[in-house]
């Protein structure tokens, strides 16, 4: 008998050791996959921030709050300045922004934001939260560069009676000649955009903007040239302070470049501390499911000692009788892990949610306490990395688990058989 | 095979165990020599050495003092890890609760040590049924060694130790866990196997014992009043 279907058969010679054996391996291999889980939620929403902000740094022109100025176009920056920001080391993406006020005749007003299609959706006065979650139509493509197409936010769609259902032959028209009470007006022809997509952004004002086209919005205020936001993104986080100083020294007295340090600083210290705790909680469900599978292993060494002499007896090799006991052990913890990750499908999400909260969120920077965790997402699903984590955390908790037993099988004498007697 | 060279040459063989400041010799300068087939009965007292010796012969124990020869191979000579693959081809062993592995068939039983050899799947499984079959239990090939009365679950053991087809087959006190009736019927098969090959049988049970062909007498570690043969 092929000694790994010998290690089959031995795995449930005990149904009920099996059982319970697979259920206390089963919980570590669990908490595991839990820790896991939190470590890949913290991830995942720091890698969103890279991707939005991150390693953004955002230029104003001094004095402008970031609005384009459109009478004279004082506090815009010159267009001249975007070649030699590309041109700037550690520059992954430069994403240029035109932003005006709405014209309105009342006290509200909105904003209307030119972007280059394809860049992120950013909201003034909010430009670390990027990335409006569209609800109803599409966002911007590059096939839409100088066309009169929009896409506007769920307030200022329904100020304007824009819903999803008549967003198929939605217009917005844009009268530059009325303005705000405290806005300049300018003397700019009508026009008429067509609205393809609306998007919610979670607060007043972020859902109070329309994007267009840069083209399009540079034609329908007459502003040529020039930027009035622009965002640059370093290549990596640790580049992002070499260029600040590079973008500050580039624009002198004529931008404010701010650095994403509010970012940064989580990456580095929210995410290393959630990353080593998960590391910490992960090392040490796998010594528990380690240490179960020691003491089982170590059992089934004494109470098989005269089966096992009895092998060596009758001709059976070291070799034999560890790769059995081996693939028993092997299997044993893949068993658990099945377990494990079974109970993980059922109730992961949640209990990654309270383990967060009481094993985590004490030790969290002050600011991050009440706020970090609801923005977290949980997962209960097993993504290739969580199966791999636990194939190679089921083979290494066996390993180690069943070293003594391997150590005690090979020092075994056949006599035993006989002592057994 | 020369029946006059014997198969088992014991010179001077002497045991101790050393426990903390306690010595205790199990054997005490053993002088034997036992021929190719036929069965040896290996008889004595409690803790008078029988098992001691039969350990020595079978290559699981090594003597502390004198030489011992098993088919022509001088065991003292052999390393450690020689000692498994001469086992292999050379010894079978039955012992007196059975030793069967519990989870498996008696079939599957009887062919361990023809996998230890090195034999094909084919092969051990036909191997493994006619020597079923010679034992006499051909129709239990598929039951496990609980579904099996004591007396079957020697006959499997016996089949599993002559499975290799080895010169030497060393059975302790195989009788011993048998009522009296099942006691006769595996001395007659271990009888039967010596045929064509030595068997050597450690018993307490003196009317068994006056079947076999030799009977050592051993008391204190040593060998009492010489070999009785009856060649």
């Amino acid at each position: 008998m092929n000694p790994v279907y010998f290690g089959l058969r031995n795995l449930t010679r005990g149904r009920g050791r099996f059982a319970t054996v697979v259920a206390l391996l089963g919980i570590a291999f669990f908490l595991l996959l839990v820790t896991q889980a939190i470590r890949g939620a913290v991830e995942g929403y720091t890698t969103q921030l890279k991707q939005t902000v991150d390693n953004s740094l955002q230029v104003r022109a001094r004095g402008s709050m970031g609005h384009v100025n459109m009478v004279g176009n004082d506090f815009i920056l010159p267009q001249a300045l975007l070649d030699k920001v590309r041109a700037l080391p550690n520059v992954a993406r430069v994403e240029p922004y035109l932003l005006g006020m709405s014209p309105t005749t009342g006290h509200n007003f909105a904003m209307h934001v030119g972007v280059v299609p394809g860049d992120t959706f950013r909201l003034e006065s909010h430009g670390e939260a990027g990335s409006p979650r569209i609800i109803a139509g599409r966002g911007l493509t590059a096939a839409d560069s100088g066309k009169d197409v929009g896409v506007i936010g769920q307030r200022y769609a329904a100020i304007v009676g824009i819903t999803a259902e008549n967003l198929d032959r939605a217009t917005l028209t844009i009268d530059l000649t009325r303005t705000h009470p405290v806005i300049f007006a300018l003397d700019r022809p009508k026009r008429t955009i067509r609205i393809v997509g609306i998007y919610a952004s979670g607060y007043v004002f972020g859902d109070t903007q329309l994007f267009m086209p840069l083209d399009t919005f540079r034609d329908i205020y007459g502003v040529k040239e020039g930027i009035s936001w622009l965002f640059v993104r370093a290549t990596s986080s640790d580049k992002v302070a070499e260029l600040e100083r590079n973008l500050r020294n580039l624009f002198g007295e004529t931008a404010d470049v701010i650095a994403p340090t509010a970012a940064a600083e989580f990456a580095r210290e929210t995410t290393g501390a959630v990353s080593m705790l998960s590391t910490l909680g992960a090392v040490l469900a796998a010594a528990l499911a380690a240490i179960v599978t020691f003491f089982v292993m170590l059992l089934v060494v004494r109470q098989r000692t005269r089966e096992i002499g009895t092998l060596k007896a009758i001709g059976s090799g070291n070799r034999y009788v560890i790769t059995a006991f081996f693939t028993e052990a092997v299997l044993l913890s893949l068993a658990g892990a099945i377990a494990g990750a079974l109970l993980f499908i059922a109730v992961g999400a949640p209990v990654a949610e309270q383990v967060f909260a009481i094993g985590v969120t004490p030790f969290l920077d002050p600011q991050y306490r009440d706020t970090l965790a609801p923005t977290l997402s949980f997962a209960s699903q097993l993504n290739p990395a969580a199966i791999a984590t636990l194939v190679i955390a089921g083979t290494v908790v066996a390993l180690v688990g069943s070293a003594v037993g391997i150590l005690r099988i090979i020092r075994l004498s056949p006599l035993e058989a006989m002592r057994h007697e | 095979m020369n029946s006059a060279v014997p198969l088992i040459t014991l010179k001077g063989v002497t045991k101790v165990y050393e426990r903390g400041k306690s010595r205790v010799a199990a054997l005490d300068g053993i002088d034997l020599a036992l021929p190719e087939r036929g069965m040896t009965a290996i008889v004595g007292p409690s803790g008078s050495g029988k098992s001691s010796l039969l350990h020595i012969m079978g290559a699981m124990d090594r003597p502390s003092a004198g030489t011992v020869s098993v088919a022509g191979q001088n065991l003292n000579s052999l390393p450690e890890a020689a000692l498994t693959p001469f086992r292999r081809s050379t010894i079978g062993f039955v012992f007196q609760s059975f030793n069967l592995v519990p989870n498996l068939s008696a079939l599957e039983n009887v062919m361990l040590p023809l996998e230890f050899a090195g034999l094909g799947a084919e092969q051990r499984r036909e191997r493994a049924h006619r020597l079923l079959s010679r034992v006499g239990l051909p129709e239990r090939a598929s039951h496990r060694p609980n579904e099996l009365s004591g007396g079957e679950q020697q006959r499997v053991a016996i089949a599993r130790a002559i499975a290799n087809d080895p010169r030497l087959v060393l059975a302790d006190e195989p009788t011993g866990n048998l009522d009296s009736a099942t006691g006769q019927m595996i001395f007659r098969l271990l009888k039967e196997i010596a045929q064509d090959r030595t068997v050597i049988v450690v018993t307490h049970a003196k009317d068994l014992s006056a079947t076999a062909d030799r009977v050592i007498n051993i008391k204190d570690g040593r060998v009492e009043n010489g070999v009785r043969s009856d060649n």
